[in-house]
């Protein structure tokens, strides 16, 4: 089979240009040609290769300024390779910079036909599918409105809708997948995985290690440039995750400085806490619906874990992640800030950030709430508190399990026998 | 160095009619929604204008030149359709950073669509020209038959130019200012509210070389002499708009390959 995307030796070069680089004439003419000489130049991607059949999606994962940015926009044909070649078959679709071309003073139907022709289709392609970009993004009764009338929400599941309805060869996503809500975004991946299914080559860049492994069938990591790894995805995202913690111990200052926790418990560096201490957390404060501090709820009980960090530095957009985690090991939930597309601003100084849950139904048992604050595109921690906090989950007699899902038994009348 | 490959880059004839249409119709949609006055606005410029310089040529320093009006209004269409599609041309790449970086977008329509925004605003004011000539009883003829090779020169024309000045306001971003200062000196240097034939005649040939010099004489030519343009300079400008099309799409294509970096 041809592969949809083939990578040799790819190489793109940029400019770093010297703050005094004219950018005007005015300037120009005052430094003299000076100023046009271009700064130093640096490697944004060096030696990349891969292949890409149809059908197939791969993950490009890796740190901020790895290049995965820039592998992607060299892909969708922005910009041209300084080195290597690259040759891309078909038509490209992209989940990239979704709503170009949207106007808020044009109508959700002007926009859709805009937007639509923007990203590849002909006019009577859009005409076509225009009721099924509408019934999509479950925009019916607003389409003939303005578009500033719509929520950021509304914009988003337009611009999706539309995009996913281009039949490309070639699909590019980058990190966008967060759009609207969860009913919304499950319908987004099924939607991808459909694509998969017709045969599209689909390039995913996400900072979302779990969703590679969940999705993808191939990984691509890539460090300064380079190919760090590549290979089938969970192979890949496990080695990334490794590095990540062994960048976490690297990092973790290496006295044995000694913290206690509200409830006695001791925070050893480097045995339950890792990370470089650039941001620390603080407090950790478990509370059942009341507010009432308490380690301990009924099965079904709502909780709030309350996190106290302090950042005597600004830190640029954090992520904060908790896990519940059974006392064998066993990850009963895990989620973060930017699973759930919350971005953070730059933190400095003292602050708390809140999780609530409404209702946590788990199992009575043992558990611990382990709680991290990690570096913005998960490269590192920089705490993480490691079996610190305990929850007890009281149990119901006679239950067994991981879960305890709201409940309950009716004897249904039997049908009679003819 | 191998170049990459794109299968899909070759884009329909058809793909790049609609792309055109939609972008065009979308610039004047934008412009007309959400003002009553709507059409009136494209042609209060150029009247307001006409009130003026008129009131000056013909009160204060007449020129004596018959149907002034006419021969007034026919210079300022053509130079404001050149002027404000440079003007806005200028900001062609720079002002539309989302679709430049959009994979696979076709950047050198973006030119494109603004001379050609511009030539239907230009269009849609020329009823009120032909109002002005009935009202003057200046006679049509079989001359204007010569209009739309005309105005072919002149969209090339200023479409070659727009590339330029698109693809140099991305390095420099004060090209704006500089070409406002260029186009008000070649609004004096063009026969707008005067009469080419008042050049004295050692400088006709120097001055002549101003391609809208050709063009404003060919128009008044048509429309108000009934004859046609001579032919051997609309000719020879065609082919000379043609040329530098072709170098200012060039160099835009040759450009265009960092217009993502540079934005």
């Amino acid at each position: 089979m041809t592969a949809a995307i083939q990578a040799r030796g790819l190489g793109k070069r940029y400019r770093t240009y010297s703050k005094d680089r004219a950018r005007t004439f005015q300037e120009a003419v005052l430094h003299g040609l000076r100023g046009l000489r271009a700064g130093e130049t640096f490697w944004a991607l060096r030696d990349v290769s891969f292949e890409l059949e149809p059908g197939r999606m791969m993950g490009v994962i890796g740190p901020n300024g790895a290049g995965k940015s820039t592998l992607l926009r060299l892909a969708g044909g922005v910009g041209e390779p300084d080195q290597g070649s690259l040759e891309v078959r078909g038509r490209i679709g992209a989940l990239i910079d979704l709503g170009a071309g949207f106007h808020p003073d044009l109508t959700g139907r002007e926009n859709v036909y805009i937007n639509g022709i923007i990203s590849g289709l002909t006019r009577q392609e859009v005409a076509r599918q225009f009721e099924a970009i509408v019934s999509f993004a479950e925009l019916e009764s607003f389409i003939d409105r303005p578009l500033r009338t719509y929520s950021t929400g509304m914009q988003m599941r337009l611009a999706f809708a539309i995009a996913v309805h281009i039949q490309p060869d070639i699909l590019l996503i980058d990190e966008v997948l967060a759009v609207g809500d969860l009913a919304f975004q499950r319908k987004c991946l099924d939607r991808i995985a459909q694509f998969k299914q017709e045969g599209c080559a689909i390039l995913l860049v996400t900072h979302d290690i779990s969703l590679v492994e969940q999705l993808c069938d191939e990984a691509l990591w890539l460090r300064r440039g380079r190919v760090a790894a590549s290979g089938p995805a969970v192979v890949v995202a496990q080695a990334y995750v490794t590095e990540m913690r062994a960048e976490t111990q690297r990092r973790t200052p290496s006295d044995r400085r000694v913290a206690t926790s509200p409830d006695g418990t001791e925070l050893r560096l480097n045995e339950n806490r890792l990370g470089s201490q650039e941001m620390q957390i603080e407090r950790v404060s478990l509370q059942s619906a009341g507010g009432n501090p308490r380690a301990q709820i009924d099965s079904g009980q709502g909780l709030r874990i309350e996190i106290a960090y302090t950042a005597p530095q600004p830190v640029p957009s954090p992520i904060f992640g908790v896990s519940l985690t059974r006392a064998d090991g066993l990850v009963c939930f895990d989620t973060s800030t930017a699973s759930a597309g919350l971005a953070l601003p730059a933190l400095h100084g003292q602050g708390v950030i809140a999780l609530d849950f409404e209702r946590l139904d788990l199992a009575g048992g043992e558990y611990y709430v382990d709680v991290g604050v990690y570096q913005k595109d998960w490269a590192y921690a920089y705490d993480y508190h490691w079996r610190v906090y305990p929850l007890t989950v009281r149990p119901s007699p006679g239950e067994k399990g991981v879960l305890r899902p709201p409940h309950r038994w009716e004897l249904v009348e039997p049908v009679p026998r003819s | 160095m191998n170049l990459p490959t794109f299968t899909s880059a070759a884009w329909s004839p058809v793909y790049l009619r609609d792309l055109l249409r939609e972008l065009v119709a979308r610039d004047m949609k934008l412009r007309y929604r959400r003002s009553v006055l709507g059409l009136a606005w494209t042609l209060l410029n150029p009247l307001a204008q006409l009130l003026v310089l008129n009131f000056v040529f013909s009160r204060i320093l007449p020129l004596n030149i018959p149907n002034y009006p006419s021969f007034l209004f026919v210079g300022l269409l053509a130079w404001s359709w050149f002027q404000s599609s440079l003007i806005n041309g200028t900001g062609a790449i720079v002002d539309n950073r989302d679709l430049i970086k959009r994979p696979g977008f076709p950047e050198a329509i973006l030119p494109l669509v603004t001379v050609s925004a511009n030539f239907i605003h230009f269009l849609l004011a020329l009823p009120v020209l032909f109002l002005f000539l009935i009202l003057a009883r200046i006679p049509l003829s079989g001359a204007i038959l010569a209009l739309p090779l005309v105005f072919a020169v002149q969209f090339i024309l200023t479409l070659s130019l727009v590339y330029l000045v698109a693809t140099m306001h991305v390095t420099f971003r004060d090209t704006q200012y500089l070409l406002g200062v260029l186009l008000l000196l070649g609004f004096y240097l063009s026969p707008v509210f005067y009469d080419s034939s008042s050049i004295p005649a050692q400088y006709q040939t120097l001055y002549h070389l101003n391609p809208m010099a050709v063009l404003i004489d060919s128009y008044r030519q048509i429309l108000l002499d009934g004859q046609f343009p001579e032919w051997g300079g609309i000719l020879i400008l065609g082919l000379v708009a043609i040329g530098l099309l072709l170098a200012g799409y060039g160099i835009f294509r040759r450009s265009s390959r960092t217009f993502a970096e540079e934005l």
